[in-house]
């Protein structure tokens, strides 16, 4: 076998290589810090921001437990749950966004691309359409149902994509997507059509990704979800890593490409059905997240992972809280905020790469 | 049809004969329809993906880095077989990577993205991915496709001398019939998914295998500075000779 014939001394050149990695490495870990510090100071900014105002040092007296029954009220009950949806729900879009991206080699994939919005959409309408919006069943139903019409269409644009013998070729993944999507909105306005004021008014709030779901029963129906996958998809970083070299570098490297990119499709699917069925249609952060999470860290999945997730949560939080206030006391629903911050910038980074 | 141990075997042919899938068949990333690939004696059916990524590497053709991946980071990727959940890297895959970092004289680019390199560069990356694979055998796809010529020979003789100081098996499928002839010690012509010949240069690279193979009139000399044959001219062949 080819031996290592190297000897124990390194030569000036590679202690210069290994002090330059352990640079990096610390900068990588110093952006993961910052991220989180963020994200903290989101929280504790987030929780301040609203109709009724607390001063800093208030903040900290609720924090710490010393808040009146009004006060906790507000900050625990009401602020709370819903910046904690916010957080979940980012990071779970985020992740779904970065894991799709790798595993399709492709960096315009994000979570609608395997027809997850689409489909919750649609078992929204229809929802909406048989039992209407006052139902009082929908405050649970309604994500669940959301989630099974995210699985069926994830699982057809799958079964559709797959061919024998060669698995799910990336294009012709995205290929599918693109039209089980097409098809499926084409649906939903021919249902839309059909709902009468208050529905339609609804169901205009759900697909322009309203965070409705902001009390401590979303948190307990997102929380398993994540508790589940982001460890699952985390523990295949290096999966992740190869995959992206596409799959005859993946295959020769040893790994099972197809079993692979299936778990990973489904994880991803998961992460974001369950973030779209309780945020509604914010997935246009599984498409940004990813890219600046690359900016700055690179495009290695150890580190990726968590970055995206942690800018994911934040831009979310962020945009929620900005949703929240700017047209006090109505709300603009957090998805059209995300897409008006997110998609100036994204044009920037793209016209940055041209040069 | 047996691939010689130790030695570099390149695969001839026209456009379309098979090469490719010759080669990704032995590799296992295709199912062959018939027949069996053995490896040591191994039916590669019974072995898995990973025990094969052990003893085999295989560069397609052409492959893409992600865009901003370093030299090094690639490397490490070829340490993929050999790791397990989520250890970091030890000393002694440390030292393979620094290894094949050396060996295809990429060392000052360790930290170099991928897709910053020129084309001849970017090869002996992808070639140091497969050496740091630590395989006894390492499968290339037309390993010189879109290199100038002198990258060509930079890569071709990178692989001549690993197979000659480090015993890698080498087996490649190259479109240049005299590069072939001049670097391989074992040839295979393939036309139509049939195997036309095989054996050493000198029996490959004759007029009437290559008429066979290529559908083309060849002629053919003993290179003096090789000693291996080499084609200088060739037609199509007439219809009515």
């Amino acid at each position: 076998m080819t031996g290592s014939r190297h000897s124990g001394n390194l030569t000036e050149q590679q202690e210069k290589n290994e002090e330059y990695k352990r640079k990096r490495e610390l900068r990588n870990l110093t952006i993961i810090v910052i991220c989180a510090v963020v994200l903290a100071a989101v929280v504790f900014v987030c929780a301040n921001i609203g109709y009724i105002k607390f001063s800093i040092p208030d903040i900290f007296r609720i924090f710490t437990g010393g808040g009146t029954n009004r006060e906790n009220l507000v900050v625990f009950e009401f602020r709370m749950p819903r910046i904690i949806v916010s957080i979940l729900a980012g990071a779970a879009l985020a992740l779904s966004g970065c894991i799709l991206q790798g595993v399709v080699r492709n960096d315009l994939a994000d979570p609608g691309l395997l027809g997850i919005n689409a489909g919750a959409g649609l078992l929204v309408i229809l929802y909406v359409m048989f039992f209407g919006t006052q139902s009082f069943l929908s405050v649970f139903t309604l994500p669940f149902l959301a989630l099974i019409g995210a699985g069926v269409a994830t699982a057809a644009v799958y079964a559709l994509a797959f061919k024998r013998g060669e698995g799910v070729a990336p294009m012709r993944l995205i290929l599918t997507g693109v039209a089980i999507q097409a098809g499926i909105a084409a649906l939903t306005t021919v249902l839309v059509v059909k709902l009468d004021d208050d529905q339609f008014d609804f169901v205009a709030r759900w697909q322009a990704g309203s965070i409705w779901g902001s009390s401590w029963d979303y948190v307990i129906a997102l929380l398993p979800w994540l508790l589940i996958l982001v460890p699952y998809v985390m523990s295949k970083f290096r999966v992740l890593d190869v995959l992206n070299l596409g799959d005859s570098v993946a295959g020769s490297l040893g790994a099972s490409v197809e079993k692979e990119r299936r778990g990973l499709l489904a994880a991803a699917a998961g992460l974001a059905a369950s973030a779209v069925a309780i945020g509604g249609n914010i997935s246009f952060v599984g498409l940004i997240a990813p890219h600046l999470g690359r900016r700055l860290v690179g495009p290695r999945h150890l580190v990726l992972l968590p970055t995206c997730a942690l800018l994911g949560a934040v831009l979310v939080s962020v945009a929620d809280t900005i949703a929240r206030v700017i047209v006090e006391p109505s709300e603009i629903p957090t998805g059209i905020v995300v897409a008006i911050v997110g998609a100036p910038y994204f044009l920037y980074l793209l016209m940055r790469n041209k040069h | 049809m047996s691939i010689p141990h130790g030695k570099i075997t390149a695969i001839i042919g026209p456009n379309g004969c098979g090469k490719s899938t010759v080669l990704k068949a032995v590799g296992r990333l295709l199912k062959p329809r018939g027949g069996m690939v053995y490896l040591n004696g191994n039916d590669i059916q019974n072995l898995s993906t990973r025990e094969i990524a052990q003893k085999m590497a295989i560069l397609p053709q052409s492959p893409q880095s992600p865009p901003g991946l370093t030299v090094g980071e690639l490397v490490t990727y070829g340490r993929f077989p050999h790791q397990h959940g989520f250890g970091k890297l030890k000393p002694d895959d440390k030292k393979i990577i620094m290894w094949a970092l050396e060996v295809t004289k990429l060392t000052e680019f360790e930290n170099t993205a991928v897709d910053n390199l020129s084309g001849g560069q970017r090869q002996r990356v992808w070639i140091a991915m497969a050496l740091a694979q630590q395989t006894e055998l390492i499968l290339l796809d037309e390993p010189t496709t879109y290199l100038d010529l002198a990258y060509q020979l930079e890569v071709l003789e990178l692989l001549h001398g690993l197979n000659r100081e480090q015993m890698c098996t080498i087996v490649m499928v190259l479109h240049d019939l005299n590069l072939a002839a001049r670097f391989a010690d074992h040839m295979i012509a393939i036309r139509d998914g049939d195997v036309i010949c095989h054996g050493p240069p000198e029996q490959v690279m004759t007029e009437n295998v290559l008429r066979t193979t290529f559908r083309i009139d060849a002629k053919i000399i003993t290179e003096p500075h090789t000693g291996r044959p080499a084609c200088i001219s060739y037609d199509l062949i007439k219809e009515n000779n």
